[in-house]
């Protein structure tokens, strides 16, 4: 049999950069993900208008109630998109009674890297201090210096818009231009920067999508939908970017349909030796051999997978500490902006108000912060439905855009928590005889005073900025729904309370390395991305660097 | 122009959106108004001239021509639950049971000025509903209105023709100034 020099378990976010890194330093490497191949001119369909769409964009409600009743949870699981997001029925996993836990996934090449957010947002000292500070779960074994030349690596690569602003707890990026801000944005931004100096302001949304061509790929023609592909590499994924560039060593082997059930060990040397797989079409049983591996396969698989092969647990905390975002609370408000003015195109990316809470002076009443997104716009033809009359006159003003209004919506930390767990379930299994994920996992006190600290704050904010109909509001949403799940092996400066070192690497299992979420020992309230796949790419070139010392 | 082509001229120099709308995209079958699944011809009429009086036909097109009859057809047919259909057909039955009473006749053979008074009547207590901030979600004149304004701007017609909709604006104007607010 073939002994790869590695394998890397999963092809998204953090699957790609590996792929990437390793390839490119040299190594033999063989991907394996457990859907189907993904081939842009096939399957992408962000140019679909809705008028070909059955259902107009509102989804085959009874198909997905019926195979997908979690997965249409999120947004982009729309008509059009559901076909990026699994299957419910062939991908169970369970959850104790009252603790729903919402597992969005992707099970094709590209995983979830098709249909993200794709914001960026590097994370600062102040949250890789944060657990130590506090005494919570254990401190992060890095610190910003050690991961700041990879976010600069990994975003020259990806291309990356956004605004420079200086502000410590969201440092800078290599920046290609900003894109704007439109008129009400505008208004918000200076009310807010006026109110607030030096504490809350606005900027322009950090995101994964290009202003200007990069690295042979197209800049964003405004189409809307990224969630549904993009035909022109206009946003980053692994199938837009990274899995070309490690083709293009000549050192990549790519294999869709491999659903990984658990990684093989030798425990005479302690070291993983490979990859045990079932065929997804044949469902035949399989094996690879490797020097290394990367496990990149989720957070929640990752574990389950880590569980399945019974390594790298010494420490007992492999499944623990799971955690995401917490999100739902914001304000939304009118605003009177100018009448003749409007917006053409649609901008992949909205505002970011940087975390203000917790930060130099003053202290809440809660611990760590939040950051919103949101942004400004004009009503469409839908405010028609929340409007009396009809006929020549009704569709008249229809044709004219309403009323300008402004959203926050914002994002916070989830606090570690040993009792937020992810297991094997005793009983039931997938559409391939594996193990399912038990997943436990609740929002604590100080995720609900965040939520309700934001829709206080975002309010006061659109208050300020002149806004009317202030609504701001909380929402109650089951963990697992901002689809940013973190922990369950968590990087640390002890094995006796960590599954992974300051590179990734497993302190039980000396060549394998795990750099997907699961790594994790805090959230921050940033998008998690751009981190992995800093992480990622630092630990491949820590790997190759102590295979050519003969350390692996 | 393939593909390859095409994303040479974009990383090059100037965007070349409407070459872009042949991309991005799988061939769908355009949706064929066929025969009705959920409706009679009867009521289909009524939801026809329904919707025709919510969005007439005026400089552009209106409901008809925009095919909003057959959208509402297919919702019903394959969106709608069981509870939500009846409610619509029941809705139906209500609309020609007042123009009975009134006008003697069914809803479809009323003058346009008789069908636009009970239309009024709907949408009077649709209003009041609303502003009592009452549940509207079984009212249907709610569901009609819905369905005519999603299967009216989501055409082609109306996209293009009432909302000069682009699939691929090619750039992202903040400010842009509008001639006629």
């Amino acid at each position: 049999m073939k002994t790869y020099d590695a394998i890397v378990i999963g092809s998204g976010m953090a699957g790609g950069w590996a792929a990437k890194e390793l390839t490119e330093r040299g190594l033999e490497t063989l991907v394996l993900e457990a859907g189907r191949p993904i081939s842009p001119e096939k399957d992408y369909v962000e140019h679909v208008p809705m008028w070909e769409m059955k259902f107009r964009g509102m989804g085959d409600r009874k198909r997905l109630a019926q195979t997908q009743p979690i997965q249409q949870q999120c947004y982009a699981c729309d008509e059009m998109a559901s076909k990026f997001f699994v299957n419910d029925l062939e991908n169970p996993y369970t959850t104790p009674d009252g603790k729903p836990f919402s597992w969005i996934r992707g099970r094709q090449v590209g995983g979830r890297s098709i249909m993200w957010g794709r914001q960026v947002y590097r994370w600062s000292d102040l949250d890789f201090e944060a657990n130590a500070r506090e005494g919570i779960a254990v401190d992060w074994p890095i610190r910003y210096a050690d991961i700041a030349p990879w976010y600069d690596h990994v975003e020259k690569f990806i291309g990356i818009t956004g605004q420079a602003e200086g502000l410590p707890q969201l440092p800078d990026g290599q920046f290609l231009k900003p894109m704007a801000l439109n008129c009400v944005e505008q208004m918000v931004r200076d009310a807010v920067g006026k109110a607030w100096p030096g504490e809350r302001m606005v900027t322009i949304g950090r995101c994964a999508v290009l202003t200007e061509a990069h690295n042979g790929r197209a800049a964003c023609h405004y189409c809307g939908p990224c969630h549904r592909g993009c035909i022109t590499r206009s946003y980053f994924s692994s199938v837009n970017a990274t899995l070309p560039a490690a083709a293009a060593t000549g050192k990549l082997t790519l294999r869709p349909f491999s659903v990984v059930q658990s990684i093989t060990y030798d425990r005479k040397t302690g070291r993983a030796t490979g990859v045990r797989v079932i065929d997804g079409q044949t469902k035949h049983a399989l094996e690879f051999k490797s020097r290394i591996v990367f496990l990149c396969a989720s957070t929640i698989e990752s574990a389950r997978i880590l569980l399945l092969s019974g390594i790298a647990n010494s420490s007992g905390q492999v499944g623990k500490n799971l955690m995401d975002h917490v999100m739902g609370g914001g304000a939304n408000g009118r605003i009177d902006g100018p009448v003749d003015k409007d917006t053409i195109g649609n901008r992949p990316n909205g505002i970011y108000v940087p975390r203000f809470r917790n930060i130099g002076k003053g202290k809440s009443p809660f611990l760590r912060g939040y950051g919103f997104q949101g942004g400004g716009g004009r009503s469409d033809w839908g405010r028609g439905m929340e409007q009396a009359g009809f006929g020549a006159a009704f569709k008249a003003s229809l044709r004219k855009p309403g009323p300008w209004g402004f959203s926050l919506y914002g994002f916070g930390e989830m606090l570690p928590n040993e009792a937020n767990t992810v297991e094997l379930d005793k009983e039931k299994k997938d559409a391939w005889g594996i193990p399912v994920a038990r997943i436990s996992c609740a929002y604590g006190e100080n995720e609900k005073a965040l939520v309700h600290d934001m829709s206080i704050s975002a309010a006061e904010m659109l208050a300020e900025a002149g806004a009317h109909d202030i609504q701001p509001y909380t929402s109650d949403n089951p963990p697992g729904l901002v689809i940013h799940e973190m922990g369950t092996a968590r990087m640390g400066k002890d094995p006796k309370t960590s599954v992974l070192n300051a590179h990734n690497q497993s302190w039980d299992v000396p060549n394998l390395f795990i750099t997907d979420g699961a790594c994790m020992a805090s959230t921050a309230c940033q998008n998690p991305s751009i981190t992995y796949m800093a992480l990622t790419a630092r630990a491949a070139a820590y790997a190759v660097d102590a295979m050519k010392r003969n350390e692996l | 122009m393939n593909r390859r082509e095409v994303l040479l001229l974009l990383a090059g120099t100037a965007a070349l959106p409407d070459e872009l709308l042949a991309m991005g995209r799988t061939v769908h079958k355009r949706i064929r108004a066929g025969a009705l699944r959920a409706l009679t011809p009867q009521q289909n009429e009524t939801v026809a001239t329904i919707a025709e009086l919510i969005i007439p036909k005026t400089d552009t097109p209106g409901a008809r021509e925009a095919g909003v009859p057959a959208f509402i057809d297919v919702m019903l047919a394959d969106w709608a639950n069981d509870e939500q259909r009846q409610m619509f057909t029941a809705g139906l039955a209500n609309v020609d049971e007042r123009s009975r009473t009134a006008f003697e006749k069914n809803f479809a053979g009323c003058t346009p000025q008789q069908q636009t008074q009970i239309l009024e009547d709907l949408d009077y207590e649709l209003a009041r509903l609303r502003d009592t901030k009452s549940d509207t979600s079984k009212n249907f004149f709610s569901a009609m209105k819905w369905l005519t304004l999603t299967g009216y701007y989501t055409s082609e017609v109306g996209s293009t023709s009432e909302l000069h909709y682009r699939v691929v604006p090619g750039r992202y104007e903040p400010c842009y100034t509008i001639e006629q607010p």
